[in-house]
């Protein structure tokens, strides 16, 4: 569909989808003055969400879970490395010095598979803690950190593999949008508590419609944990 | 008229309401596509609005706050309309005794609204704003609170989606 062909279309839907009716500005202002005489609820008098309480309510468990985060990352990249330095029919020393041009294609894409592989695995981690925080309703400032390096591994990836295996690649275009949208949480230092919630609502969306968590443990085979 | 609504002027509040209520409306409806729906997050927006008066800093425009607030009631009251819908639809599906029969042709206007329906909510509320509300993009980033990048970067995803899509079967149409 060219440009042209797709600004009609853009026009179209504009005019057609859930097109607003008139305002029932005087029906709605009825209900809400009566609204506004009404005492404030508690919970609604609070901000949508107070992130100092919060973490304070949470603050031993997400230290815990911050440092179990840490070791586990730390084990996986441990024992990678074991499992290069031992596994059969690795050549160390004049290997490294082969130049890429000489590598065999399929070597290549399998050491593309098995880098995405552990990503995919540590990415599964941070969802699943995006998802704990998200019931809390903020994001630590670690959890935030650790989006932005998965991020830019992602994105590393989507390059390094462009137009090879179409599956991982749009698998990988998705979680890139999600941690997108997860470093967007904290983005510019938002302070508004309505602010960081809408976007953690949203990345949680995004999350939870693209079925990311699922697809990710899908793509990943036996015996890549995440971290 | 915000510091006069604050110290509790009725009127100053309803000058603000007069201001904004209709562009939140639109965003409303555009997010919901029910009127009753509608009205209700521009209310509750607006409650809100009014409860925490004192919380807003003046940092960006009122009108940008409100419709921050009213993206955010949407989307929380979608998600709970959704969770109730499915929880509802396995008792129809069973009460149904006759299979509906399947439309093979729907129509291009059904589809247009299935195919934006479907897109993903984060891509969804930047492409109603900009594309169908006018927003610019430095308001969306304002109202979303992230990057004005990351808010053209949604749209354009949003887009490619749409005409990935609906692709050719379009052309008739326009």
């Amino acid at each position: 569909m060219g440009d042209e062909r797709f600004d009609a279309l853009l026009d179209r839907v504009r005019e057609t989808y859930h097109a607003p009716p008139e305002t029932p500005r005087e029906e709605m202002w009825r209900v809400l003055s009566q609204r506004m005489r009404e005492p404030v609820p508690q919970d609604d008098a609070t901000p949508v969400i107070d992130l100092t309480a919060a973490r304070a309510r949470r603050g031993v468990v997400k230290r815990r879970m911050a440092w179990a985060s840490v070791a586990a990352a730390a084990l996986v990249v441990l024992g990678i490395g074991i499992g290069r330095l031992t596994a059969p029919g690795v050549v160390t020393g004049p290997m490294a010095t082969t130049r890429p041009a000489d590598r065999a294609p399929a070597s290549g894409q399998a050491a593309l598979r098995l880098v995405a592989n552990e990503h995919l695995g540590r990415s599964e981690s941070l969802l699943t803690m995006v998802r704990a925080d998200a019931r809390d309703g903020s994001l630590s400032p670690g959890t935030a950190r650790w989006a932005r390096d998965l991020l830019l591994e992602t994105r590393l990836l989507m390059d390094a593999r462009s137009g090879e295996d179409r599956e991982i690649r749009a698998l990988l275009e998705d979680l890139e949008l999600v941690l997108a949208q997860i470093v967007g949480v904290t983005e510019g230092g938002t302070t508004d508590g309505s602010r960081a919630r809408t976007e953690l609502d949203l990345a949680v969306r995004g999350l939870e419609n693209g079925e990311m968590l699922s697809r990710i443990q899908a793509a990943i085979p036996a015996g890549h944990a995440g971290a | 008229l915000v510091e006069r609504a604050r110290e509790g002027d009725g009127r100053a509040f309803r000058t603000l309401y007069d201001m904004n209520v209709d562009r939140i409306y639109r965003l409303a409806y555009r997010m919901a596509g029910e009127e009753d729906l509608a009205m209700d997050f521009t209310q509750e927006a607006f409650v809100r609005a009014y409860q925490r008066l004192d919380q807003f800093r003046g940092d960006a425009a009122f009108s940008t706050w409100l419709h921050s607030i009213t993206v955010s009631v949407a989307l929380n009251g979608l998600r709970k309309v959704d969770r109730h819908r499915k929880r509802e639809r396995p008792l129809e599906d069973a009460a149904r005794s006759v299979p509906r029969a399947k439309s093979t042709d729907p129509g291009v206007r059904e589809r247009i609204e299935g195919a934006v329906d479907d897109l993903p909510e984060i891509y969804r509320a930047v492409f109603l704003m900009h594309d169908l509300e006018g927003f610019s993009h430095g308001e969306i980033a304002e109202t979303l609170g992230v990057a004005e990048g990351t808010s053209k970067a949604r749209l354009s995803r949003a887009r490619a989606k749409l005409r990935e899509s609906l692709g050719d079967a379009m052309q008739e149409y326009v």
